[in-house]
């Protein structure tokens, strides 16, 4: 097969994503009032409506159609006031009552748009000329949202007696109702992604702005957030659509990103050869990198849709739909260009700490307990020294800042002070002052170190003064290593260039 | 136009009722009877006038708090099930495959 | 000696608290009713002796601990098997739910139970509550009091059989497009259905849910209102998303005069074909009952009542298809044994566990839903659902009740009608009061001139205006001499109260 940027030179490729995210935060399933379960053992957490007794109905989840509507707000969606559940026919018992509840024509949220910055090595996907880039590659890429819809998620299924438990080839199969009803949200964008790179930045972009609202735990790995891909492609130029697969199994962005790169590239060889491509679900497989065939779909399925008349129609009143916007906290993009604005962040330092709003809280919290100037120095230990530490304190982290912004440590010594510190109540700033490495900018004590180091190296004195003013790079090294590394190498330098010169 | 008894065969089989042979030619027989009966609503102009899908009045937005209830316990949820193993129920094997959401 | 099929709900209810008689000794006086009648009538699945001898033990010891007692106290009840109560299997007369035994109660059987009443068991009924003869019941047909050669109509054929002959005070049925009131007509009995949304229809085994309602069958409209404050005590039910606040006093305005009020007839309906002279006469004389009590008696029109059979025969087999799909002998229900795959263990356990007429109308809902014909026939369904609605209101401008048979016929014998499809057209009187959601009862008239069996008067009232069509209920049976009747091969037959 070509490589994708080649086959991205002839084609291009139209791709829409089908994002289901469960509302994970919730404390109750959609129709009913069991509790959402994680890790439960099977059927614990069922009752007679989302086990679809006979004669139990279905009561909807009010916070759910809050969490939905606060997900099109931030999503730019239209909150459509008035919509309908529906009920959506198939015979497959993990869905208990053999339909599922979900939304008609008219879903809660519905024409939105996120618009995608794409940077870097990913930028490349996109061929120049077919969008309108910057000078470092990067561009923006507006992507319509069609529709949020609420619904309820489906049984698990354990299939055993086959490989993997995957169903073919398994003798039988065992149900766990636990996950039947919890309240699902799902996302069908328009086919307005182009490259698999922007596909995988949607995906994330969404990711960070449900964490943002606080509905979702979001976890791809868990499957609380799932993605199915749908690519087709069509020559450049031209403005039909071509026979679309639909891409399962798409749990991990790097899984998003490579199934879709090599779907392009299967159904590009497929249309180089003059063959066409069937419409057909395929299943990534992420060992093998390649998508199998999973069923082809020669008819669409008929699901029998028609309004649930066990649940009263949804008129959302001005106030309903004002609460839920005043809920809606500050996403990642303003909160991005607020870090950019008032500390001078960089800004992709900014897009990675505003992604994340555990990290951005933390962020925030700490930048309180720094001086304004070291708030860069700041949001880089959150983003390159914190992760690697179990438990660290707000205090610990504003110390270590600190003392890094006042060039007090290294990097390395920094490391060094939070193993020590990690999990403990230990403050960085007293640990480094017992292991002696706070004397590193004493400028006497630092003197007595750059003495002995002179005194040694006559060699180097040397070639100095001959001229070969590199050589002091040389002597810093010596003056670090005779100070066991807690020498400030600034502090060094300068001591040596000083008598050096003198 | 009629249903065919291969019509009926198709819906039989999306509905999941096996249906003998002779069965299906009853089927067949009561389904267009039936549809006959219909034919009363297909007269009407209904350009302008809006269904109704639930015949409660201007009752909308009903919904409860996000508050856990009690459910049933395991052997509660499995009492009526003819074939379970362990925590969970059990079916035969599954060809299709399935699952919408 | 006293015999407690010659006794009111509330004569019950009095005399527990007057001490005359305890809980204990009206629910013996049931059993034994039900055992030295039943054998005619086949109206129970499911005596509860157990569940009768506990509530009522309960309903003694309040009395005795000083209590007050709610409005039913001692009351005995019994509930069509398409409600679930803990304790009873909840078989919708369906060989696909023989052995289920109810996870949980539904919400109009608890309430009848929190206002006192002690439960006799679970009655009779067409398979999920699709006919209108109790004959497609799976395990056995119900005979119908007056004539036990003939049907007692359905679906709550039970229901109804159980009240007539006097094994019990009330019981609760479901309508979905008569199934209360045409039985109620058939064998004697008041019986009414609410309007939607008036009681919860959570537990309710469901057949149309746009249609369904459950509802009191009784042997006088004084009965039929305690009951109704029962079902409707506590308000809005939180389990069911369409169940609308209809607390009140049912029998606050039940003496009221109609004197000065307008009762609606539609001279057309009365001309149909296929109805009987009899049930033409009984109904005219109703009329003429009322205007007697002070009553207008107004002409008016439902236009697209014609089309509400068609319009029927689309909704109510869409919806039952979808509420049937869960059938699938996963969870519960029959399951066949011994399939090697899943499709074919879903489709053996849904052919062989569903009759003939509950197969048929799941094939028809599935084949109107599909897409294509869904706008057809459903989406053309629901609008014709708005005119019918529409004339009803007009209709209502005018008239407090509207007054038509609630069957074109008396009882008939089991057996004489086979064809579905003329089954469907007997339903002409009944059903477009579902689609609107109306409130309607059937009141006893008299015996039929030519039958000497039971006819009733259908009264049909505006949507939450229950209480008031109690009141001309309440007039027509003062003035018709039916109430309390038991019927005369049954009454007093075992149940004395000593």
């Amino acid at each position: 097969m070509r490589k994708l940027s080649e086959v991205l030179h002839d084609w291009e490729a139209v791709i829409g994503l089908e994002v289901h995210t469960e509302l994970t935060t919730l404390e109750t399933k959609m129709f009913c009032g069991c509790r959402l379960s994680h890790d439960d053992p099977p059927n614990t957490n069922v009752c007679p409506i989302c086990l679809g007794m006979p004669g139990a109905l279905p009561v909807p989840n009010r916070k759910a159609i809050e969490y939905i509507v606060m997900a099109g707000i931030a999503t730019n969606c239209e909150v459509m006031r008035r919509s309908m559940f529906y009920r959506k026919h198939y015979f497959y018992p993990d869905m208990a009552k053999n339909f599922q509840t979900t939304q008609g024509p008219v879903a809660f949220v519905m024409h939105g748009h996120l618009d995608l910055e794409i940077a870097g090595d990913g930028a490349k996907e996109r061929p120049d000329g077919t969008i309108e880039k910057a000078i470092d590659g990067s561009y923006v890429a507006p992507i319509r949202i069609l529709r949020i819809h609420m619904e309820e998620d489906a049984a698990k299924m354990v299939h055993v007696g086959g490989a993997e438990g995957r169903i073919g080839g398994a003798s039988e199969s065992l149900i766990d109702y636990n996950r039947c009803g919890t309240p699902l949200i799902e996302l069908v964008t328009e086919p307005d992604l182009r490259t698999p790179e922007e596909a995988r930045r949607f995906m994330e972009k969404l990711r960070q702005t449900f964490l943002t609202l606080g509905i979702s735990d979001c976890s791809l790995e868990k499957g609380s957030m799932r993605c199915d891909g749908n690519v087709s492609l069509r020559r450049r130029g031209e403005s039909g659509l071509g026979t679309k697969t639909e891409l399962k199994n798409l749990n991990s962005f790097k899984s998003l990103h490579d199934a879709l790169a090599y779907e392009i590239c299967r159904q590009a060889e497929v249309l180089e050869a003059g063959g066409t491509v069937l419409q057909e679900t395929r299943h990534w497989e992420p060992s093998r990198k390649r998508t199998v065939v999973m069923r082809v779909k020669e008819t669409n399925d008929d699901y029998r849709f028609f309004p649930d008349p066990d649940l009263a129609p949804f008129d959302l009143s001005d106030e309903f739909i004002e609460r839920c916007r005043a809920r809606v906290p500050e996403l990642p993009d303003t909160k991005r260009d607020r870090y950019v604005a008032t500390w001078g962040l960089k800004r992709s330092d900014a897009a990675k700490l505003a992604g994340d709003p555990a990290v951005a809280r933390r962020f925030e919290d700490a930048s309180h307990g720094v001086k304004p100037q070291a708030v860069p120095m700041l949001a880089n230990v959150m983003l390159n020294l914190v992760p690697a530490y179990k438990a660290l304190t707000l205090l610990q982290i504003t110390s270590i800042t600190e003392l890094l912004a006042a060039d007090a440590l290294s990097f390395s010594q920094a490391r060094k002070v939070l193993e020590a510190v990690d999990g403990t109540g230990k403050m960085p700033l007293a640990v480094a002052r017992d292991w002696g490495m706070l004397q590193s900018n004493d400028t006497e004590a630092l003197a007595a170190v750059v003495d002995e180091v002179l005194g040694r190296c006559e060699a180097q004195v040397q070639q100095y003064r001959d001229g070969n003013k590199k050589v002091v790079g040389f002597l810093v090294g010596q003056c670090m290593k005779a100070s066991k590394g807690a020498g400030n190498p600034k502090v060094f330098n300068q001591l040596l260039v000083q008598k050096l010169e003198g | 136009m009629a249903l065919t008894k291969d019509d009926v065969a198709g819906i039989a089989e999306y509905a999941r009722i096996a249906l003998t042979e002779a069965e299906l030619s009853d089927m067949t027989t009561y389904m267009n009877d039936a549809i006959d009966l219909l034919e009363p609503i297909l007269g009407y102009d209904l350009d302008d006038v809006e269904p109704t899908f639930h015949p409660i009045g201007e009752l909308a937005n009903v919904a409860r708090d996000d508050v856990p209830v009690a459910g049933l316990t395991l052997g509660e949820a499995l009492a009526n099930a003819a074939s379970w193993r362990e925590r969970s129920f059990l079916v035969p094997q599954i060809l299709a495959d399935g699952g919408a959401a | 000696m006293t015999s407690l099929d010659t006794l009111t709900a509330r004569q019950i209810a009095a005399g527990i608290a007057a001490g005359d008689f305890t809980a204990t000794e009206v629910a013996h006086a049931a059993l034994d009713a039900i055992s030295a009648r039943d054998a005619s009538t086949q109206a129970f699945l499911q005596v509860s002796e157990n569940l009768a001898l506990e509530a009522a033990a309960k309903t003694d010891a309040a009395r005795a601990a000083g209590e007050s007692l709610p409005p039913l106290a001692g009351v005995p009840v019994a509930f069509k098997d398409n409600m679930n109560l803990l304790g009873t299997r909840t078989t919708c007369a369906s060989r696909m739910l023989e052995t289920y035994e109810s996870a949980y109660t539904a919400t109009c059987v608890q309430r009848m139970l929190d206002a006192g009443a002690t439960p006799l068991g679970k009655l009779n009924m067409d398979e999920f509550a699709f006919g209108s003869t109790t004959d497609s019941s799976a395990f056995h047909p119900t005979n119908n009091p007056w004539d036990i050669t003939r049907v007692p109509g359905g679906s709550s054929g039970g229901s109804a059989a159980a009240v007539a002959s006097g094994q019990v005070t009330l019981a609760l049925g479901s309508d979905t497009g008569g199934s209360i009131r045409q039985p109620a007509s058939l064998c004697g009995v008041v019986g009414m259905k609410p309007s939607y949304g008036a009681v919860s229809r959570y537990g309710v085994v469901a057949f149309g849910s746009s249609l369904d309602q459950a509802g009191p069958l009784g042997r006088s409209v004084e009965d039929v209102a305690l009951a109704m404050n029962a079902l409707t005590a506590g308000g809005r039910d939180r389990l069911d998303a369409t169940s609308q606040n209809c607390a009140q006093d049912h029998l606050a305005h039940l003496e009221d005069p109609i004197e000065g009020r307008a009762v609606g007839i539609i001279p057309a309906l009365l001309e149909a074909e296929g109805l009987a002279s009899e049930v033409r006469t009984a109904i005219l004389d109703a009329a003429d009952k009322l205007a007697s009590a002070g009553a207008h008696i107004v002409e008016v029109d439902l236009p697209n009542m014609a089309s509400s059979i068609a319009a029927y025969y689309v909704l109510a087999p869409c919806e039952a298809f979808s509420n049937l799909a869960r059938f699938d002998g996963v969870r519960y229900g029959y399951q066949e044994p011994r399939c090697t795959t899943l499709a074919e263990q879903s489709s053996l356990s849904r052919a062989h566990g569903f009759g003939p007429e509950a197969k048929r109308r799941q094939m028809l809902g599935a084949y109107l839903l599909s897409s294509g014909v869904y706008e057809k026939y459903y989406l053309a369904a629901q609008k014709v659902r708005t005119l019918i609605t529409a004339d009803y209101q007009r209709a209502f401008a005018q008239v407090d009740a509207i007054l038509m048979p609630a069957s074109p016929t008396v009882a008939w014998e089991h057996g004489a009608i086979s064809d579905p499809a003329a089954l469907y057209l007997a339903d002409v009187f009944t059903i477009s009061n579902n689609i609107a959601g109306n409130c309607g009862i059937s009141v006893p008239v008299c015996l039929g001139a030519d039958s000497g069996l039971p006819i009733g008067a259908q009264l049909q009232g505006p949507a939450f205006a229950d209480a008031q069509l109690l009141t001309f209920a309440r007039a027509l049976e003062r003035a018709c001499h039916m109430e309390g009747i038991v019927a005369p091969a049954f009454a007093g037959k075992g149940g004395e109260l000593a």
